[in-house]
């Protein structure tokens, strides 16, 4: 490794040095402001020397990992994300007992975990990064361990990553088998040659498909999906829903950018049935929900979908589009997940949609910041969801998917029902004798900071998105 | 010798299915030990003699035995004994038994009967995976300690005792 080497690598390399910082720190002495405080100082300092990295760019370090303006943005956005969500923990587990430390030193690996799969280009990189996310995650869920309800989902997070994870390696096998080398550049090779591709490299290609789509929780690998998020503490179901598909749509859109799709009509097919599918499937299953965090779920699952369809336009505003969904998606859930945290308590999670009824007239911000993510995740104007859902309508239509397209508007117009119900329970009138409860601790300040962030880069992108979307053109590779 | 790999391979799927489908967690365990030391085989016939003997090992020998230590202790106490002496009754070691002496029975094949393992193209020896561990993939080194830290933090966390009250963790 070389000196440019080193630099480009040099956020990352303080990315870890900060989770060490964070263990010593535990070990020496166990406070919680002062975890938050170091966690935060190590994200801040790891941002800090992105531009260092930039000005290095695009380089490839080992065979590994790749740096260029398209990963950092990605690195970038999972920092960010990671930075809210330790807020979010500040001010969720500030009145627990016990140990509440763990959680940010796990939450930073969780974070370098992903920031490795959006920077990979090799599949050794691809599995560990996806390992170190996966592992760090089991015990995020499970992090409450004495409620049955996040042990639980933590464990189904367990097999099921395990198992998918399983079909990755083997598919994993089969690429290699076939095109002799784990670089994703064998993939391009693979579906160029002149004449259909090898069955087999067709089968690995599936199988690690499987592995992605288990973790973008795309129809029907989505199984996991509601239950996970209801029951794992707020502030990591936030971390689940932005961070951990953050990453994984940055690593599926370096995959499938270089590739020629229509060269592989049964890949393509496939893709598009899983769009499909998970726009149906999300949307519908959404409708009935009685609980907030499944809602969000099942709607996270139609998301992506939109995502994969943008993906699979493959035209010039792809990459853009999908980076700027990415963003608009991840601030839009980080404030809605980022309301449940503030308002549940070590007793309950603020999570049945009946505790929401009249949240207006006693918590009018809370109310209305989560109106606007709603808002947001539903594509109304003004919005940043709105720019990014129209975004990749245009990618589409210039890929030609009229199909899937058609799918997406029709679907989208479902999902404004199961949105506008939460905001309509926000608005009527309050059940007689129901307080609501709300985290009124001093660490409601860092939440109070995660949710008035989002909530105005929420309006800036949707107001004036121009910014973003310069940006993002020239990151794209 | 593809027949020795089919062999080898089919006592790895047989035994790994005895793996999900027993109801002790020691009898799983026996029958685990023995898909690795199949999968072991499998890869020394593939050429691979250092990730052979890293799998003996690491696997079968540390992990496992590891396993079936913490699994034995855990039910220490008057009845421990008996119920020991009920786990190895010869209808429980003797289905691992038969599978291992397949393998060995390979093993002694393969040693005694070829000069070499010719299905190999090439074999992989302990300097030229150093080399390429700690040359080229260096990060992923560095990576993988990163990820055994987490699964350590993670463990110790679920798994320490209660000192804080019932109160902690919620409800």
């Amino acid at each position: 490794m070389q000196y440019a080497d080193y630099m480009a690598l040099l956020p990352l390399m303080v990315l870890s040095a900060a989770c060490a910082a964070v263990m010593l720190l535990i070990a020496a002495r166990r406070h919680h402001g002062l975890t938050v405080l170091l966690t935060l100082t190590g994200l801040a300092a790891s941002l800090a020397v992105f531009p260092v990295a930039l000005r290095h760019t695009p380089i490839q370090v080992t065979a590994l990992l790749t740096v260029d303006a398209y990963s950092l943005f990605f690195f970038v956005l999972i920092l960010l994300a990671t930075a809210a969500t330790a807020l979010l923990g500040h001010a969720y587990f500030h009145a627990w007992g016990g140990h509440r430390e763990e959680f940010y030193l796990l939450l930073l690996i969780a974070s370098l975990g992903a920031c490795v799969l959006a920077m990979s280009r090799h599949f050794a990189a691809f599995f560990i990064g996806l390992e170190i996310l996966s592992i760090a995650l089991y015990a995020l869920i499970a992090y409450p361990r004495r409620r049955s309800a996040s042990v639980e989902a933590g464990l189904k997070y367990l097999v099921l990553a395990a198992g998918s994870a399983g079909f990755l390696l083997f598919g994993m096998a089969l690429i290699y088998a076939e095109q002799g080398t784990l670089d994703f550049s064998a993939l391009t090779g693979g579906l160029s040659h002149s004449g259909p591709p090898s069955l087999v490299l067709i089968a690995g290609l599936a199988l690690v498909m499987v592995g992605v789509g288990f973790k973008l929780a795309l129809v029907p690998f989505h199984m996991w999906t509601a239950d996970v998020y209801q029951g794992a503490p707020a502030p990591v179901t936030a971390f689940i829903a932005t961070v951990s598909k953050s990453a994984m749509v940055a690593l599926l859109a370096r995959l499938l950018a270089p590739l020629d799709l229509h060269a592989a009509p049964g890949l393509f097919n496939a893709l598009a049935a899983l769009a499909a599918a998970s726009m149906v499937g999300g949307n519908l299953l959404a409708l009935r929900q009685q609980s907030v965090k499944r809602l969000l779920a099942f709607s996270s699952i139609a998301h992506l979908g939109y995502v994969l369809v943008a993906m699979l336009a493959a035209g010039p505003a792809f990459v853009p589009a999908v980076m700027f969904y990415m963003t608009a998606y991840t601030i839009s859930q980080l404030g809605a997940f980022g309301v449940i945290a503030v308002r549940s308590t070590q007793a309950a999670e603020a999570d049945s949609l009946d505790t929401y009824h009249g949240l207006f007239y006693e918590h009018p911000w809370l109310a209305a910041v989560l109106t606007a993510m709603l808002l947001s995740l539903a594509g109304i104007p003004l919005t940043a969801g709105f720019i990014g859902k129209f975004y990749v309508i245009t990618a589409g239509a210039q890929g030609r998917l009229w199909w899937l397209v058609i799918t997406l508007v029709v679907t989208s117009g479902i999902g404004l029902f199961y949105y506008l119900r939460v905001v309509v329970a926000l608005f009527s009138p309050a059940p007689a004798g129901q307080t609501l409860p709300t985290n009124a601790s001093p660490a409601a300040f860092s939440g109070a900071v995660v949710l008035s962030v989002t909530t105005c880069l929420l309006v800036w992108l949707g107001c004036t998105p121009e910014f973003l979307v310069r940006l993002l053109q020239r990151a794209a590779p | 010798m593809i027949a020795l790999f089919y062999i080898a391979a089919a006592v790895a799927v047989l035994a790994t299915l005895m793996v999900i489908t027993r109801a002790h967690a020691v009898h799983a365990l026996l029958y685990l030990i023995v898909s690795l030391l199949a999968v072991a085989l499998v890869f020394f016939l593939l050429g691979a003699p250092f990730a052979a003997a890293l799998e003996v090992i690491v696997y079968a020998g540390a992990i496992m035995v590891l396993f079936v230590f913490v699994v034995m202790m855990l039910n220490l106490g008057a009845h421990s004994v008996k119920a020991q002496r009920q786990w190895l009754r010869p209808a429980i070691w003797i289905g691992p038994c038969l599978l291992a002496a397949v393998l060995l029975a390979e093993l002694i094949y393969v040693l005694a009967a070829l000069p070499a393992p010719a299905a190999a193209p090439v074999v992989v020896g302990p300097q030229a995976v150093g080399l390429a561990l700690f040359g080229p993939y260096l990060l992923a080194v560095e990576l993988a300690s990163i990820m055994l830290l987490a699964g350590l933090v993670g463990a110790y966390h679920l798994a320490r005792p209660e000192i804080c009250g019932p109160t902690e963790g919620g409800t």
